[in-house]
């Protein structure tokens, strides 16, 4: 599964526009994970769905919550590690720069290190980063992620 | 001691919870699907385990519970999500959630608040997540604010 990646290896997503409705399913999955009442809840006003309210918060408009581009970076690694990095190792993300409604999210990874892990495993870091269709940063990070070399 | 009202007042030292709860496999499907998750091992019926990106909710929820007033006169904005993942989180296990404020500082004008959490199998207290939370309580800087 990932015995291909070297040192230097890099991942890319394909691009993905940072839609008004991506901003929003995650407020509704916040009130609605919350309420677990098997319905979708929504909530007061947010600065990720309501424009006029993050513009009296001081924003242009609405922005992501950070924690989108910080999933979408964590379906990267599961896409090509598989399920055992939902169950061992970690993940940093920072929100360098605000993302904006419709603009392009392209969600990347490059192996810094491998490094033998107990078990037989591999030990694989990587630095970890959310760009735009300009390369300007907008979430970076790092990950460890345990798996078999092959 | 900064709890029972809004999360804008916690301060280093608060702890939060602990709060016991178990993850339904409604609520795991609906953000696996609102973030673009779509394994079968978040997503389908059997054996199903929750995103360890989950735990930022359970943030949520420790905010719920300590500071019942809700969130206070301003937005908050993540700032950085810092997660280490020690085993699987299963749908339908009873939880237990816990957290303490390690930080409240200042920097350009605004407050920053940074909470560790653990995440732990509520029957064995085996460490599932712990995970370091931080969020700029105010967008807008102090001094700029009205």
């Amino acid at each position: 599964m990932s015995a291909k990646l070297n040192v230097g290896s890099e991942l890319r997503s394909s691009p993905r526009p940072m839609t008004r409705e991506r901003m929003r399913w995650y407020v509704d999955a916040q009130a609605t994970v919350a309420a677990d009442n098997g319905r979708i809840a929504t909530q007061d006003p947010t600065i990720h769905d309501d424009d006029d309210y993050a513009r009296k918060q001081g924003l242009p408009g609405i922005i992501a919550d950070g924690m989108i581009s910080t999933n979408w970076i964590m379906n990267l690694l599961l896409d090509e590690f598989g399920e055992a990095f939902a169950r061992k190792g970690s993940l940093r993300t920072k929100y360098i720069a605000p993302i904006y409604e419709n603009q392009i999210v392209i969600s990347c990874a490059r192996v810094t290190s491998i490094e033998p892990a107990p078990g037989g495993e591999a030990a694989y870091q990587l630095e970890v980063w959310c760009e735009d269709d300009t390369r300007k940063k907008l979430t970076v990070g790092e990950a460890t992620v345990y798996a078999s070399r092959g | 001691m900064a709890t029972g009202r809004y999360v804008s007042d916690l301060d280093s030292g608060d702890l939060l919870g602990p709060v016991e709860y178990t993850l339904s496999a409604f609520a795991v499907r609906e953000y696996c699907h609102a973030v673009e998750l779509h394994q079968d091992y978040f997503q389908g019926v059997e054996n199903q385990i929750a995103p360890p990106t989950l735990v930022h909710l359970e943030k949520l929820r420790l905010y719920r519970h300590a500071c019942p007033a809700g969130t206070g006169p301003s937005a908050r904005v993540h700032v950085e999500y810092d997660a280490t993942f020690h085993d699987a989180v299963k749908v339908g296990e009873p939880l237990r959630v816990q957290g303490k404020v390690t930080e409240r500082f200042n920097k350009r004008g605004r407050d920053y608040v940074q909470i560790d959490m653990e995440v732990r199998a509520a029957r064995d207290n085996r460490l599932l997540v712990s995970y370091r939370d931080t969020v700029i309580l105010s967008y807008q800087a102090r001094e700029s604010a009205a």
